[in-house]
C-alpha cells in the first residue's frame, strides 16, 4: 500500500457513491458541517427524488475557498468514497491519477443480477478496471464494522471514519465527532460514534 | 438533515450549511412572507417540507399544501393583491400547470411582494421534461430573478421581494435542480415581522380583467418592464468583475461553473454575471459587448441570454463575436458542469483542454459491463402487488396509461405496466382517448395525491362521456415520491392541523361513478386479481368508467410507524429445503430486498432491505416463504 500524502491544491473534492438508502446523503452533509467546524469553505451536491428508490446515488462535497459550484469533474476527485463495489466502479471516472478510492466491499445484488439479465462482475475484474485509474485502493468490509458497531444503518458513518482516516480531507476526527453528535440524538449516537471510530481504525491499520 | 427549527434561529450573522431549497425556506422567514402556498414537485420539493415543519412556530404565518400549482398560484396571488408578502413554489411542470393565473398576474399585478419560485431540472433527473421557464418571464412580461447558489437563493430572494414591490408585479425567481439541491454555508439575517391580518381594499377595475379593464391594463404592464429595465441596470445583481479580451456573459448555477473555468484555464476574462434575467439590462450588455471582440455566453438549456445579447448587438450595431449554442460552442440540452465550460471555451480559444478528458472516456470503454442499477419500487412497495395484479389479471395485453408518481416506475421489467403518460392527470384522460378508437381493454392508474391534483376534471369527462375505462387509483396514503407530503386524502393540512380527509370513494361516487370499489392489496394477492378481472369484465359490459381503489399506506411510512411503535421487525425469508430455485418470485415481482445466492443455488431475502409485506408468499408455487415469529 502507498502512502497516502495530504493534498495541497486550495480545493479538496469527495465523491460519495452506493445505493439509495445506504446514507450517502447524510455522509455528505456530515462531512461537509465538520469541515464547516474547521474553518472552510464548502459545496456539496446531492440528487433527490428518483434516484433515492434503490438506485445508483452520487453525491459530492467541495471543500476549500474555490469550491463553486457543486460538481466534480472526471478526473477531479482526490477521494472517492464507495458504499459497494459496481457502484464504485460506476463512478471510477471521477478519480484523479494519484486519487484514493475507499470501497467496502460488501455486494447488493442488483435486480437485474437476480433476475438473470445481467452478470456481477468478478471481484478481479472490478479491482483491475479501477487499477487502470489509480494504483491507490482501499477496500474493507464496511458492513461487517458496521454490524459490530451494533447496526448495519451506521455503514455510512464507518465510511465517515475511514474516509477522515485516509488524512486525505481537512477534517479533523473532533470536528467530525461533532457533527455526528449534532445530528444524531440519543440511543443511535453511539452506536454511530463508534461506526465512526471503527472505520478510522481500520484505515489506520490498512494504510 | 439541517433540523427545520434551525431556519428559525434569530442570530443574524451565524453561517450554517443550508440546502438551496432551506435557504429558501429561511427567506421566507427573514422577508416576512405572510402567506406561501406549494404544490411539491422535485427539485423544489424541501421548501415545502421546511415550512410545513416550522409553520406554526412563525408568528401570523400561513402555509399550504395546495391541490395544485394551479391553486397554489391562485392563492398566493390573491394573498399579494390583498397586500401581504407570499409566495409559490413549484417544479419547472408546475409552472405550465399554473400558467393561466400566472399571465393575468402580470396584468394584474400586486399590492405586497409575490415571488413564484419555479425549480426547472436541467438533465431531467426526476422530471418529465427540461423546459426552460424563464421564456415564461419573456412571454408574461413579469420580472426575473436567478440566483446561482444557496447563498443567493436566500439573499436574492430578499432583493426579489424588493423588486415586487417597487414594481407592483409579481417576480419570477428561477432556480435549477443544482441550486435548489447545492448545500453552501449560508449567513443568517434579521427576521422581518408580519401583519396579522389587513383589509382588502376594494379595486374592481384593476383586480377584474374584463376586456376593457385588461386593455389597459397591458400598456401599464409594459411600463412596468420599463421601469423594471432601469432597476436591472442599476442594480448589484447585475455586475461584472474582471479584466480580459474575451467576455464571459453568464447567469445561474453556469456562473459558478466559468469562475472554476477561469481558474483552470488560467484566463484573462471579464465575466458579467445577471442575477436579474429580465428584464436584461441593454445598456450594460451594450457596453459590455462593446468592450469585447468576443463574448461567449454561459448559460444552460437555452439560448435564453444568447438571442437578448444578439439582439442587443443588432440594436446597437456592435461588431462583435457573440459565441455560444447557436454556433454549437456549448449544449442545449442537460445541465452544464466545468468540463462542458471548460471544453467549450477551450474550444474557442483553440486550445487543449487542461485535463485530458478523452483519454479517460477512453478508459471508461474498457471497463466491464456493469449490472444497471435504476431505481426501483422500494421492497414492501403496494404498488408492486397492485400492478402484479393488474399484470395477472389482464395477461398484460391491457393498455396501462399511467401518472405521476413512484408508480411510474412499473414502467420496468417485469411489472411492464405504464403505457403512455403526458402530465399530472393523464391517467384518466389519456384513457378516454384510447378506450374511443380501440377495442383493447383500458386499465389506468393513479396515485392518491395525484388523484387530487389533477383527476377530477378527468373522471368527470369520462363519467358524463361514457368512456370505457377502468381506474385504479393507487392510495399510498401520502405524496410519496417527493418525500411524503399530506394531501387532501390524508386528514392534515401543511399547517400541521388534522381535519377530515375526503375520501377517494365518496368522491368518485359524488362525481357520478357507478362502480367503484376498496382493496387492500396486502390481504390476498389472489381476491386482488379477481377485483381486477371483475372490474374489467364490469367496464366491457356496461361500457362506462369503473375505479378500484387499492389502499395501503406507503412501505417507508409503515417501516417508520414500527419502528416508533418499538415492533420488532419480523422480515420474511425462504425456507431453503422447500425453494427449488424457480426464480418465479424474483422474476415476477423484482424486489429489490430478494435475490439468488449462486453459492446456495436459492432465491435469499436480505433480512435488512425486507419490508414485510408478503406478497412474495403468494407468488412462490412451493410455499416457501414464510415471516420470522
Amino acid at each position: 500500500m502507498t502512502r497516502i500524502i495530504r493534498n495541497t491544491t486550495n480545493v479538496v473534492n469527495v465523491a460519495i457513491t452506493g445505493v439509495g438508502g445506504q446514507g450517502v446523503l447524510t455522509l455528505a452533509e456530515l462531512l461537509a458541517k465538520a469541515a464547516t467546524f474547521d474553518g472552510h469553505n464548502v459545496r456539496v451536491g446531492e440528487i433527490h427524488g428518483m434516484a433515492q428508490r434503490g438506485g445508483h446515488v452520487l453525491c459530492t462535497v467541495r471543500i476549500g475557498d474555490g469550491a463553486m459550484g457543486p460538481i466534480i469533474d472526471p478526473g477531479m476527485a482526490h477521494l472517492l468514497v464507495g458504499f459497494e463495489p459496481i457502484e464504485t466502479l460506476r463512478e471510477i471516472q471521477l478519480i484523479a491519477p494519484d486519487g484514493c478510492v475507499l470501497m467496502s466491499s460488501h455486494i447488493l445484488t442488483p435486480v437485474a443480477v437476480s433476475m438473470g439479465q445481467a452478470e456481477y462482475p468478478s471481484h478481479d475484474a472490478i479491482v483491475d478496471a479501477m487499477g487502470k485509474f489509480t494504483t491507490r485502493i482501499v477496500e474493507f468490509n464496511a458492513v461487517e464494522l458496521a454490524d459490530k458497531a451494533g447496526s448495519p444503518n451506521s455503514l455510512n458513518m464507518v465510511m465517515f471514519g475511514a474516509a477522515v482516516g485516509t488524512g486525505l480531507i481537512p477534517v479533523s476526527q473532533d470536528s467530525a465527532l461533532d457533527s455526528i453528535r449534532n445530528a444524531i440524538p440519543g440511543k443511535l449516537q453511539e452506536i454511530n460514534t463508534a461506526a465512526f471510530n471503527l472505520g478510522l481504525v481500520q484505515l489506520k491499520e490498512l494504510l | 438533515m439541517t433540523r427545520p427549527i434551525e431556519l428559525l434561529e434569530d442570530a443574524p450573522g451565524k453561517k450554517i450549511l443550508l440546502l438551496g431549497n432551506e435557504a429558501i425556506a429561511r427567506g421566507v422567514v427573514e422577508g416576512g412572507v405572510r402567506l406561501v402556498a406549494v404544490y411539491p414537485g422535485t427539485p423544489s420539493s424541501e421548501i415545502g417540507n421546511n415550512l410545513t415543519a416550522i409553520a406554526t412556530r412563525i408568528p401570523n404565518f400561513y402555509f399550504e399544501f395546495s391541490t395544485n400549482e394551479k391553486v397554489a398560484m391562485e392563492v398566493a396571488g390573491a394573498a399579494a393583491v390583498a397586500g401581504v408578502r407570499s409566495m409559490i413554489a413549484c417544479k419547472g411542470p408546475g409552472l405550465n400547470v399554473a400558467a393561466d393565473p400566472f399571465f393575468s398576474l402580470a396584468y394584474l399585478g400586486v399590492r405586497a411582494g409575490m415571488v413564484m419560485v419555479v425549480a426547472d431540472d436541467p438533465s431531467m433527473w426526476s422530471s418529465q421534461n427540461e423546459n426552460d421557464s424563464r421564456y415564461y418571464a419573456l412571454m408574461a412580461n413579469m420580472p426575473m430573478i436567478e440566483p446561482s447558489d444557496p447563498i443567493e437563493a436566500k439573499s436574492m430572494l430578499l432583493d426579489a421581494y424588493d423588486i415586487s414591490e417597487k414594481l407592483e408585479l409579481p417576480v419570477l425567481f428561477r432556480t435549477t435542480t443544482r441550486v435548489n439541491h447545492s448545500r453552501a454555508p449560508v449567513e443568517l439575517g434579521p427576521i422581518r415581522d408580519r401583519p396579522a391580518k389587513v383589509e382588502f381594499i376594494k379595486d374592481p377595475f384593476r383586480f377584474v380583467p374584463i376586456p376593457f379593464v385588461a386593455y389597459g391594463r397591458h400598456a401599464w404592464l409594459l411600463d412596468q418592464m420599463r421601469k423594471a429595465r432601469k432597476i436591472s441596470e442599476q442594480t448589484p445583481l447585475n455586475s461584472s468583475a474582471g479584466n480580459g479580451e474575451l467576455g464571459l456573459l453568464t447567469s445561474g448555477i453556469a456562473y459558478n461553473y466559468t469562475v472554476e473555468a477561469i481558474s483552470e484555464l488560467k484566463l484573462e476574462a471579464e465575466i458579467l454575471k445577471l442575477g436579474m434575467t429580465h428584464p436584461v439590462p441593454d445598456e450594460k450588455i451594450s457596453a459590455f459587448l462593446r468592450r469585447h471582440g468576443r463574448v461567449a455566453i454561459l448559460e444552460e438549456l437555452e439560448p435564453f441570454l444568447e438571442t437578448q445579447a444578439r439582439r442587443i448587438a443588432q440594436m446597437n450595431n456592435i461588431d462583435v463575436e457573440i459565441l455560444g449554442k447557436e454556433q454549437g460552442y456549448f449544449p442545449r440540452t442537460y445541465e452544464y458542469t466545468p468540463r462542458i465550460v471548460i471544453t467549450g471555451l477551450s474550444h474557442i480559444l483553440n486550445r487543449n483542454t487542461p485535463i485530458n478528458w478523452q483519454e479517460i472516456d477512453s478508459k471508461l470503454r474498457e471497463l466491464p459491463d456493469i449490472p444497471p442499477r435504476p431505481p426501483l419500487l422500494c421492497p414492501g412497495c403496494p404498488h408492486r402487488a397492485t400492478y402484479y395484479a393488474i399484470r395477472v389479471a389482464t395477461r398484460g395485453k391491457a393498455i396501462y396509461p399511467s401518472d405521476i408518481g413512484c408508480y411510474t416506475l412499473s414502467i420496468a421489467p417485469p411489472l411492464e405496466t405504464a403505457d403512455i403518460l403526458f402530465d399530472m392527470g393523464s391517467s384518466i384522460t389519456t384513457a378516454c382517448g384510447i378506450a374511443q378508437v380501440t377495442d383493447q381493454d383500458v386499465v389506468a392508474s393513479i396515485g392518491d395525491s395525484t388523484f387530487f391534483a389533477s383527476a377530477l376534471p378527468g373522471i368527470v369527462n369520462a363519467v358524463y362521456n361514457r368512456h370505457p375505462i377502468n381506474v385504479v387509483v393507487l392510495d399510498n396514503r401520502t405524496t410519496a415520491m417527493t418525500g411524503h407530503q399530506p394531501h387532501p386524502g390524508t386528514g392534515l393540512t401543511g399547517m400541521q392541523e388534522k381535519v377530515t380527509p375526503l375520501d377517494i370513494a365518496d368522491v368518485c361516487k359524488g362525481l357520478g361513478v357507478n362502480y367503484v370499489r376498496m382493496v387492500k392489496p396486502f390481504d390476498s394477492l389472489a381476491d386482488l386479481v379477481s377485483e381486477i378481472r371483475e372490474m374489467v369484465q364490469w367496464t366491457r359490459e356496461n361500457r362506462e368508467p369503473a375505479v378500484l381503489i387499492s389502499r395501503e399506506p406507503c412501505a417507508l411510512l409503515a417501516a417508520i410507524e414500527r419502528q416508533q411503535e418499538g415492533v420488532a421487525p419480523r422480515p420474511y425469508r425462504v425456507n431453503p429445503d422447500l425453494c427449488n430455485a424457480c426464480k418465479r418470485c424474483l422474476h415476477r415481482l423484482s424486489c429489490p430486498a430478494i435475490y439468488f445466492d449462486s453459492d446456495t443455488g436459492k432465491a435469499v431475502i436480505d433480512d435488512t432491505l425486507c419490508n414485510e409485506c408478503g406478497t412474495c408468499t403468494s407468488v412462490c408455487p412451493q410455499g416457501a416463504i414464510d415471516q420470522e415469529r
